[in-house]
């Protein structure tokens, strides 16, 4: 009874999230989409109700409530679409989302590359390639999915495990003050005004990590030779 | 701890699965490689709360360097998949499946073998008539030599 009390609210949203996902999850047999999407609109309410919010600032917490219910709306959205173009354009606002709560928490470099990369590059690349080999019409693979309900219930236990395991405070206990103290860490993040904060970021990254980045162009080069030698030519003189 | 971080953290757990879950459940393989994209997003606020919580940069910095690996799986799986399709014409992940145990049945499922749906909404756009005659294209697909003079010296070039 006390664990009901203290987890009622959480696991019915959590169900509900599941099945408004499942129902949404193209099948066969057209059904209307509008019981599913309420279900799962309303179990992403209650589940956001039943966290914690950021403390502090009106406007932070008001912003946060906004980007984390349009981040969720939206992937619950893009991987229940049947069309993949809308796919596409829905994964977009989960990036602008995210990249809001990046912004609420003092990353705004990291706003910015997530943004120019994912919705400049990498969504335009897969619309690319969605237009060159997206059949006309709707297909059976977009309409059916592969086992939803199996795929919900697994997705959701590990999803009520994570959120436990948040709630519960044992893991989340300040360090002790000799350990601390004997910690030498080169880039706080407090260090330094809301300016001096890409500042230090990129001597982090220029300085602590500079065989990474390194090492990260390395990996570019060879991943863009390897996309240049896998993808598909057309053989010679044809149109 | 706080309950501030602890939203950041759920929202990125959510995330992560609601990744996982189009990654097993859709058929078509362009979602799931975005699926896979959203399981990244999920993992880079973590990241970046984490490193709030410990009051370093450490998570920003793996975030970049997850973005910068998310850009080449992008690239790479994307030419992949389009090599997949020019083979098979369609991209439908049950269509790749004969990597298995020989004894195993075929995880096709039997239902779904069906015809294909009728192509629905199909927008037939007016095309215009060709202008001029088409170019003459022998079997090879290139043009026809026009005098032998070119064509010896195009032998001769294939042989050299």
């Amino acid at each position: 009874m006390n664990w009901l009390q203290q987890n009622g609210w959480q696991t019915a949203a959590l169900v509900l999230m599941a099945t408004g996902i499942c129902a949404l999850m193209p099948r066969a047999g057209s059904r209307s989409r509008t019981l599913g999407l309420l279900l799962a609109l309303v179990g992403t309410g209650l589940a956001l109700w039943t966290l914690p919010g950021p403390t502090g600032l009106l406007a932070n917490t008001v912003l946060f409530w906004m980007f984390s219910a349009a981040a969720i709306v939206c992937a619950i959205l893009m991987i229940t679409s049947r069309n993949p173009v809308y796919a596409a354009l829905w994964f977009a606002l989960v990036t602008l989302a995210t990249s809001g709560l990046f912004l609420l928490q003092q990353a705004a470099f990291l706003a910015a590359a997530t943004i120019i990369v994912y919705a400049g590059a990498i969504i335009v690349t897969f619309l690319f390639v969605i237009m060159l080999a997206q059949q006309a019409g709707a297909t059976v693979y977009d309409q059916r999915s592969n086992q939803p309900l199996l795929a919900s219930i697994g997705a959701f236990v590990l999803f009520a495990a994570l959120l436990t395991t948040l709630r519960s405070e044992s893991w989340a206990k300040e360090p002790p003050a000799a350990v601390v103290a004997q910690l030498t860490v080169s880039n706080r993040l407090s260090s330094g005004t809301a300016d001096g904060k890409m500042q230090s970021l990129g001597r982090s990254l220029f300085g602590d990590y500079l065989y990474a980045v390194e090492l990260a162009g390395t990996v570019l080069l060879v991943a863009s030779i390897g996309a240049i030698a896998i993808a598909p030519r057309r053989s010679q003189g044809t149109i | 701890m706080s309950g501030e971080f602890q939203g950041y953290l759920a929202v990125g757990a959510a995330l992560f699965i609601l990744g996982a879950l189009g990654f097993l459940t859709r058929r078509n393989l362009i979602v799931m490689m975005l699926s896979a994209e959203l399981m990244l997003h999920g993992v880079s606020l973590t990241f970046v709360t984490f490193g709030r919580m410990h009051n370093t940069l450490e998570g920003q910095v793996f975030t970049i360097f997850i973005l910068t690996i998310a850009a080449c799986e992008a690239g790479l799986a994307l030419a992949l998949i389009l090599a997949l399709y020019q083979k098979v014409r369609t991209l439908d992940i049950e269509d790749w499946t004969e990597l298995r145990e020989p004894d195993l049945p075929s995880p096709k499922s039997n239902t779904e073998r069906v015809d294909p749906l009728p192509p629905e909404d199909i927008q037939h756009f007016p095309r215009l008539t060709p202008a001029g005659g088409a170019p003459e294209m022998n079997d090879s697909g290139t043009e026809p030599a026009s005098n032998g003079r070119l064509s010896v010296e195009k032998v001769q070039a294939t042989v050299m």
